[in-house]
């Protein structure tokens, strides 16, 4: 695809960038070939992706700019990455002789800026490290998803990420105030500060989402929040269907309680977690609610008072949920662990979401799980929770482990991970729901991308044409690539 | 046919608890009832290497028998009933009632005897050193003498060496060690490299995961009942290790001068002591 070969885009590189920010050791280009979506290809070091010409390191705007403006001259793939968390192939180089672009270096808090609450950043700063610096000055961003430890802004932007405490903060989408990106001519555009306007389109949404197919973001900012954790308040419930537990999150949020946290378990996933109050076969329901005291007190009783009109919930011991809440993110160590029982047990867990309205999500749970446990072979769990509730509907997180059996490494995402997500897509797509909620479409699930969007397809694919019309921009994310 | 007793422990997972958390209550323990449950490490090795001598080769096709022994309430069975979905044979579970044994060797050592001798009749018995909690690595020493059994420590890896016999390997100082031993004996499983247990399928547990589990209670083993009341140690108090880092930002203008300030003031005089 690219006019030029490998080594004149190397070379073409440290012309921008100098030597030092254009690495093309073999084994970093292999690993950057891939993300975790193919995580047993990680596990076994087989890489079966094209692998790129160079990865860079971007300090500035404007080197992103004229990184971008080389590979649209030259038609050379760019793969945007700031983290390296994403899971559903966003990150995977797809084409040969890409270029992956870091920005983790762009790490700059650039303001805190307290009276308007809003904090604008670098593209590469860890929101670990944001929340962390934030929260030790009483604020807090409110987003917390489970790869906290591992995600940076441009990228949990990139792929409208959601955290663990959206259902009172909402997703990243919410959360966004402004923006800077560069487009693949080298245009940079930023979208400024406000806290809402009505000038046409809201803009920032064809950034916010775009996986690194349409733009590279470079700088963002987002709301914050006063932390307040010692007015935190815990419930948790065991029960025995899902059904119940969907009708007692709907009434929960019909009744426009915000609670932080509002979760719901099935036995399977749950056993992982809470089998040591809960019995087998016990669905799990857990809320949190925080903020001013007089809130997370008078929501806390609110939702206490729902739960009490269904017979079948046993309220569990609160501490239950304290300890869990505060082991809720994955970081390197747990990566690494899971890498080596991976490897020991040759059994690997796996995680899709999607989502779906109160008259559509059960389902969906319930068919695609009823599927997986026939289809697929070697399954040694299958169940889900959800995690994220709207008034209109919640997600499901179906979460799945199998034993790889008789299977070469790159095999695998075929035999087992590819027909779980496709059995998954299908339930999706009959019952009317969308078939990613917070992980990103990426590479993985692409190939779905006409059945997702239906007639509105020709949106994005203008969007496409019209901001990438060279096609350099992550490609097969979204979009799939033809073959 | 070998027979091999495979006692376990699950144990809460200290690593989910928080600083906070390791405060003494005023029996002088830590609450832990709040935190998730897990296999005991060590003998999440011993039934994985249980598992394993069954596998490939010629040594396959020996035939074992394993039955699996825990001491522990109802949260226990979830345990049991996955060893049941691996096809363990037999499942038994001792109640404990109100009894505390989690820092009584002594007890837990001559259940497992008398359960050995009475009910199991062995040739092996496969268990880990020690657990997270009690973490005073003599249950199977102790068992191993009340039994008159030999007792092979630090056990890292097994294989069958013949229809009655296990090749054993272990950790020794400085080596490795690896001998046949002949049944009977107490195999005590050490710090093995990555023996994460199996995981049975769906269809294995549906199939398999309904096998009863025998449910004893202490009662039935008079012996270890008697030792409760007469705790050979008394527990006087407790103190937490003192664990404080501290670092120092090195600051000069370049990594080379950044470098020679840390090998000259921090390196340097200990790579000389080595």
């Amino acid at each position: 695809m690219a006019l030029i070969e490998r080594q004149s885009i190397v070379e073409g590189l440290i012309r921008i960038l100098g030597k030092e920010n254009v690495i093309t050791d073999e084994q970093v280009l292999k690993e950057s070939s891939l993300d975790r979506y193919r995580k047993y290809e990680q596990v076994c070091e087989v890489y079966t992706q094209p692998i790129p010409a160079a990865v860079v390191y971007v300090h500035s705007t404007e080197e992103v700019a004229d990184v971008l403006k080389f590979a649209n001259e030259y038609q050379i793939n760019i793969v945007p990455r700031t983290g390296h968390s994403a899971i559903e192939g966003g990150l995977e180089t797809a084409l040969e002789n890409s270029i992956v672009v870091d920005g983790s270096q762009m790490n700059k808090v650039l303001k805190v800026d307290q009276y308007n609450m809003q904090v604008t950043c670098q593209c590469g700063v860890p929101l670990q490290d944001l929340d962390d610096m934030l929260r030790e000055q009483g604020y807090t961003t409110g987003h917390s998803p489970q790869s906290k430890p591992l995600a940076q802004m441009g990228g949990l932007v990139a792929t409208r990420s959601i955290g663990q405490f959206s259902t009172l903060y909402g997703g990243i989408e919410d959360m966004v105030v402004g923006l800077e990106a560069v487009f693949p001519n080298g245009k940079i555009c930023r979208i400024k500060n406000v806290p809402r306007r009505s000038v046409g389109p809201d803009i920032r949404n064809i950034i916010i989402g775009n996986e690194g197919a349409l733009c590279y973001i470079t700088e963002v900012t987002v709301k914050i929040f006063k932390y307040r954790p010692e007015n935190n308040q815990f419930m948790g419930y065991t029960l025995d269907n899902m059904k119940t537990g969907f009708e007692v999150l709907r009434e929960v949020m019909v009744e426009g309680y915000k609670p932080s946290i509002a979760r719901l378990y099935d036995p399977a996933d749950g056993a992982m977690s809470f089998s040591h109050f809960a019995a087998p076969g016990k669905c799990v329901l857990i809320f949190t609610t925080e903020g001013p005291a007089a809130i997370a007190e008078a929501t806390a009783a609110g939702i206490k008072e729902i739960v009490a009109r269904y017979d079948e919930c046993e309220a569990v011991d609160p501490k239950y949920i304290e300890k869990w809440f505060s082991h809720l993110n994955w970081g390197p160590e747990q990566i690494a662990q899971e890498r080596e029982e991976i490897r020991a047990t040759q059994n690997i867990g796996i995680t899709t979401e999607v989502s779906g309205c109160w008259d559509c999500i059960y389902e969906i749970y319930d068919t695609a799980r009823r599927r997986i446990m026939e289809e697929v072979p070697d399954i040694t769990l299958i169940g889900g929770h959800s995690s994220h509730s709207y008034i209109n509907g919640t997600n499901m997180y179906f979460v799945y482990y199998y034993n790889i059996v008789d299977c070469p490494p790159e095999e695998e995402i075929n035999k087992y991970h590819n027909l779980i997500n496709r059995i998954i897509c299908e339930q999706v797509v009959q019952y009317g729901g969308s078939i990613a909620h917070h992980h990103g479409l990426g590479k993985a699930r692409a190939h779905y991308v006409h059945e997702e969007y239906g007639s509105s397809f020709y949106m994005l694919d203008t969007l496409k044409k019209a901001f990438d019309p060279n096609g350099i921009m992550n490609m097969g994310t979204l979009i799939p690539l033809r073959k | 046919m070998m027979k091999l007793l495979l006692p376990f422990s699950i144990t809460p997972d200290l690593e989910a608890l928080s600083e906070e958390d390791w405060a003494l209550q005023p029996d002088l323990k830590v609450d832990t009832s709040f935190t998730p449950l897990d296999w005991n490490s060590f003998d999440e090795s011993a039934l994985e290497m249980s598992l394993k001598l069954s596998d490939n080769g010629a040594a396959g096709s020996f035939c074992f028998y394993r039955c699996a022994l825990t001491v522990g309430g109802m949260p226990s069975d979830r345990f049991l009933k996955t060893l049941a979905a691996l096809k363990f044979d037999e499942l038994v579970r001792v109640d404990p009632g109100d009894a505390d044994l989690r820092f009584r060797p002594e007890v837990v050592a001559r259940l497992i005897a008398d359960f050995a001798q009475t009910q199991a009749h062995p040739d092996f018995i496969l268990m880990g050193r020690q657990t997270q909690v009690g973490d005073n690595a003599c249950t199977p020493l102790l068992t191993a003498e009340l039994l008159g059994w030999p007792c092979v420590t630090q056990v890292t890896a097994l294989e069958s060496a013949d229809e009655h016999r296990l090749r054993v390997t272990g950790a020794v100082d400085g080596g490795t060690s690896v001998q046949t031993v002949s049944a009977p004996c107490v195999l005590s499983i050490g710090d093995a490299p990555c023996t994460y247990l199996r995981v049975p399928t769906l269809k294995d547990k549906m199939a398999y995961g309904k096998k009863p589990i025998t449910l004893l209670k202490l009662s039935d083993f008079p012996g270890a009942e008697a030792l409760l009341s007469s705790p050979n140690a008394e527990l006087r108090s407790l103190a937490p290790i003192r664990k404080e880092r501290e670092g120092v930002l090195i600051e000069a203008d370049t990594p080379e001068e950044k470098a020679e300030i840390l090998y000259r003031d921090y390196l340097k005089g200990r790579l000389n002591r080595l």
